[in-house]
């Protein structure tokens, strides 16, 4: 008999979500809906009149992990409306401020993920917050790689939470030829780190794929060989940067995508009648509480040739490298590979940076209302920007972000998992709620339905 | 090392004394004895900064632009005083970021030593700059003036054009005003006042109080600075720079007017923002104007 459990709020990841499982008498998902409870901002409405300067820094703070991702694809989606190009030095300049931000991220998640997995052979699962080793020296390597791309990030970006030094039209300053070796410097150490942590994890996620069950608030639960399994397929736009609308050949394509409600995907109203107190930590929502996933969820759906897909690092490595594992594992093994392209790629930028170029377009148009787009491949996958600009001034703007994409594609991943392991699954997206909720959600009738939520 | 003496006025320092660089390149457009210059040289070569700010050359004559100077040729075009506004502290946080600076140094007035010292205590959206603030030399500073006042001083009062004005100088009751053709003009300082910027007339700060090492004229003959090493940091990089022969110094007391000259200026300078920080208090009716200090 298919029961329903729920897991409120998620926890290890950015934001506030949680899961609607339903489940069949071996606690296997039968159907799972991963969606935001995160409160909508309304970025893109609140956009509306509001000077193009000014819009892509109001969207740099939909999130402080990534916010290189949206600073640059609003930034560039407003290019591509007004139709600027910008100078070859602040594009690099934006290469390298990107770079140093996946690489940071990717660090970051290494921490969030690690206690759900083991010391290779051995059935100690990894804490990165104790004294003790091993714990303590990868800790303090993924800290050092953090502070390395952050800092890289301060310099080309001139703040690595929120950069301030992009600019619709380039970047307000180049660097110095001191800033320029420092960013060197730092690349190479953090080559050697990251060497070190890719390999560190891979072995970790390998003698996971081993595994034939993990331990659970004390409870061995089987791991599938499937585990995450789905077959919505990937989209990226790039290996690293991105694609706009003003590219010869853009490698995103407006006509394929399409906005969707929340309900078409996910489920209806349901009542919770299996509960586990013992689920770690705090247990999980009471039975007898009614949950409504179409409703409540603060995320819309958009498809891509009609369906939800997958965006992130395993979507960027099967479009561009052939890579064909799928599931969990292979999302975490992808991620942990962008590692050190993320260095090569700033080394090599600055091989061609030129210090005293020119970084700001001579002619910045202040836009007919023509629709532009850009995607930065984010951390966490593509995140697409759409903006009209007319007179210097926003007319229209949508964000499409990476974990908004991957939302119902992971909830789809969920089938076939034991629910106590249904975290897991989430947490190889690397999902960013608050990224993925800023969007109002308007129904048939045209009425808010997010907003009413939140009312 | 002496004793830290604390006195009310000047602030707290370890030494006093009246010194001027032995760089004659330095000295030649040097305000009084080249010590803000000198310092910051010093300093780059011997990798205590790799960086300052410094009031650099404006667009306008005798307008100055803060800027980030990372060598001794952008150290020496700031010489001299420019008794306009330099809002140099918004180059404190970039110092950090596209200059790719890791020692910063700061030159400046007073408030704009309490500026650097408070974002170091408190840094508010001023990430990375408490920990990369390496050296700061403050001057002495009796009040200032937005770039109009400048021209209505050069230009109406002393009647000069300020594309010929070679240096000026406040002091002994005036304002001085020399050309490069060698003309010299002065403007009473009690004509000067109705133009002070109004945010002077509530600080409380002569001698840069805050400052690694503070330097002013007063107090010194002409051609020689008054010199305060207040901070462990300020003194081991004035010990240095004088044992590797960068200044002549005589100890303040051996100098005339010396401090007797300049804790009056500097008493007669607090006591009168005080009271006008006062008044802020009953400026209205039932009602008050803010106090920073409170
Ligand atoms: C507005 C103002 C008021 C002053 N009032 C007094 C006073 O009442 N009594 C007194 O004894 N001394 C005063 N001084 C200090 C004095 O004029 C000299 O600047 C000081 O003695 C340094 O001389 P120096 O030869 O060591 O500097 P130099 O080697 O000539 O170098 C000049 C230094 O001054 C800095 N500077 C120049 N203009 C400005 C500015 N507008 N804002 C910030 N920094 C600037 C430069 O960055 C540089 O570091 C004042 C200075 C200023 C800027
Ligand atoms: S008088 Fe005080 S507030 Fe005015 S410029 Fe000088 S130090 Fe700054």
């Amino acid at each position: 008999m298919t029961k329903v459990v729920e897991i409120s709020p998620t926890t290890r990841h950015e934001g506030h979500s949680k899961l609607t499982l339903k489940v069949n008498d071996q606690g296997i998902v039968e159907r799972g809906d991963w969606l935001s409870i995160t409160p909508v901002r309304g970025v893109e409405k609140l956009a509306i009149g509001k000077t193009m300067e000014q819009v892509p820094k109001i969207a740099s703070r939909v999130c402080g992990i990534c916010p290189v991702a949206h600073c640059l694809a609003s930034i560039e989606a407003m290019e591509a409306s007004i139709g600027c190009e910008i100078p070859k030095d602040a594009k690099l300049l934006r290469v390298i401020l990107h770079a140093a931000n996946r690489l940071h991220s990717i660090a970051l998640h290494n921490i969030l993920i690690l206690p759900d997995f083991y010391i290779p052979g051995t059935e100690t699962k990894i804490n990165p917050f104790s004294k003790e080793e091993p714990f303590r020296s990868v800790a303090t390597r993924i800290f050092r790689i953090r502070e390395i791309a952050q800092t890289i990030a301060a310099i080309a970006g001139g703040e690595a939470i929120h950069p301030s030094n992009p600019r619709i039209g380039g970047m307000y300053q180049n660097v110095s030829p001191r800033a320029k070796q420092k960013i060197a410097d730092l690349a190479k150490e953090g080559l050697v780190l990251v060497h070190e942590q890719m390999e560190f994890m891979l072995d970790v996620i390998r003698d996971m794929q081993n595994r034939e069950y993990v331990t659970v608030g004390g409870q061995n639960i089987p791991i599938p060989k499937t585990l995450g399994y789905h077959n919505q397929g990937v989209m990226a736009t790039s290996p690293m940067y991105g694609s706009s609308s003003l590219d010869e050949n853009p490698t995103w394509d407006v006509t394929r995508w399409k906005e969707t409600r929340p309900w078409e995907w996910y489920m209806g109203e349901v009542t919770i009648d299996l509960e586990d107190p013992n689920y770690p930590i705090g247990g999980t929502t009471k039975a007898g509480t009614r949950a409504n996933p179409q409703m409540e969820a603060c995320n819309s759906v958009p498809t891509y040739d009609g369906q939800p897909v997958e965006v992130g690092p395993r979507a960027r490595l099967a479009t561009f490298k052939n890579f064909n594992e799928k599931g969990t594992f292979a999302q975490h093994i992808a991620r942990q590979m962008e590692y050190p392209d993320c260095l090569y790629t700033i080394l090599k930028c600055l091989d061609d940076l030129d210090t005293s170029g020119k970084v700001i377009a001579d002619h910045i148009p202040q836009g007919d209302g023509s629709m532009g787009w850009a995607a930065n491949e984010a951390p966490r996958g593509t995140d697409i920007h759409l903006a009209k600009v007319k007179d210097g001034r926003v007319l229209w703007y949508e964000m499409l972000v990476p974990t908004t994409w991957n939302f119902p594609t992971c909830s789809r991943g969920l089938k076939g998992a034991p629910w106590q392991i249904a975290e897991m699954v989430v947490r190889a997206y690397d999902p960013c709620v608050s990224c993925a909720t800023h969007m109002i959600v308007v129904d048939e009738k045209n009425r808010i339905v997010a907003q009413r939520i939140i009312q | 090392m002496r004793e830290m003496t604390a006195d009310p006025y000047l602030g707290k320092y370890i030494t006093c004394v009246s010194a001027r660089s032995t760089d004659k390149e330095i000295l030649k457009k040097a305000q009084d004895g080249g010590i803000a210059t000198a310092l910051m040289v010093y300093a780059l070569e011997e990798g205590i900064i790799d960086g300052t700010i410094v009031a650099g050359e404006g667009d306008r004559p005798w307008e100055p632009r803060p800027i980030v100077a990372m060598s001794r040729e952008d150290i020496l075009k700031a010489r001299g005083t420019k008794y306009s506004i330099s809002p140099q502290i918004a180059w404190l946080k970039e110092a950090t970021r596209s200059f790719g600076l890791d020692k910063v140094g700061v030159t400046g007035v007073c408030c704009q030593m309490q500026a650097v010292r408070k974002a170091q205590l408190y840094p508010i959206n001023m990430r990375d700059v408490p920990g990369k603030v390496a050296l700061t030399v403050g001057l002495f500073c009796m009040e200032n003036f937005p770039y109009k006042s400048l021209q209505t001083i050069v230009e109406d009062h002393a009647a000069q054009s300020l594309g010929s004005v070679k240096k000026m100088e406040i002091t002994k009751g005036k304002f001085w005003v020399h050309t490069e053709r060698g003309n010299v003009s002065t403007v009473p300082l009690k004509a000067t006042h109705k133009y002070e910027q109004p945010g002077c007339h509530v600080c409380l700060d002569y001698v840069s109080s805050l400052a690694d090492i503070s330097t002013g004229s007063v107090g010194s003959p002409d051609g020689w600075s008054t010199v305060f090493i207040r901070t462990k940091k300020g003194n081991e990089v004035w010990s240095k720079a004088v044992a590797a022969g960068m200044f002549e110094t005589k100890p303040i007391e051996d100098v005339k007017p010396g401090l007797e000259l300049l804790t009056k200026l500097a008493k007669e300078k607090i006591d009168k923002n005080r009271k006008t920080l006062e008044e802020r208090r009953n400026f209205g009716v039932n009602k008050a104007l803010r106090d920073p200090y409170a």
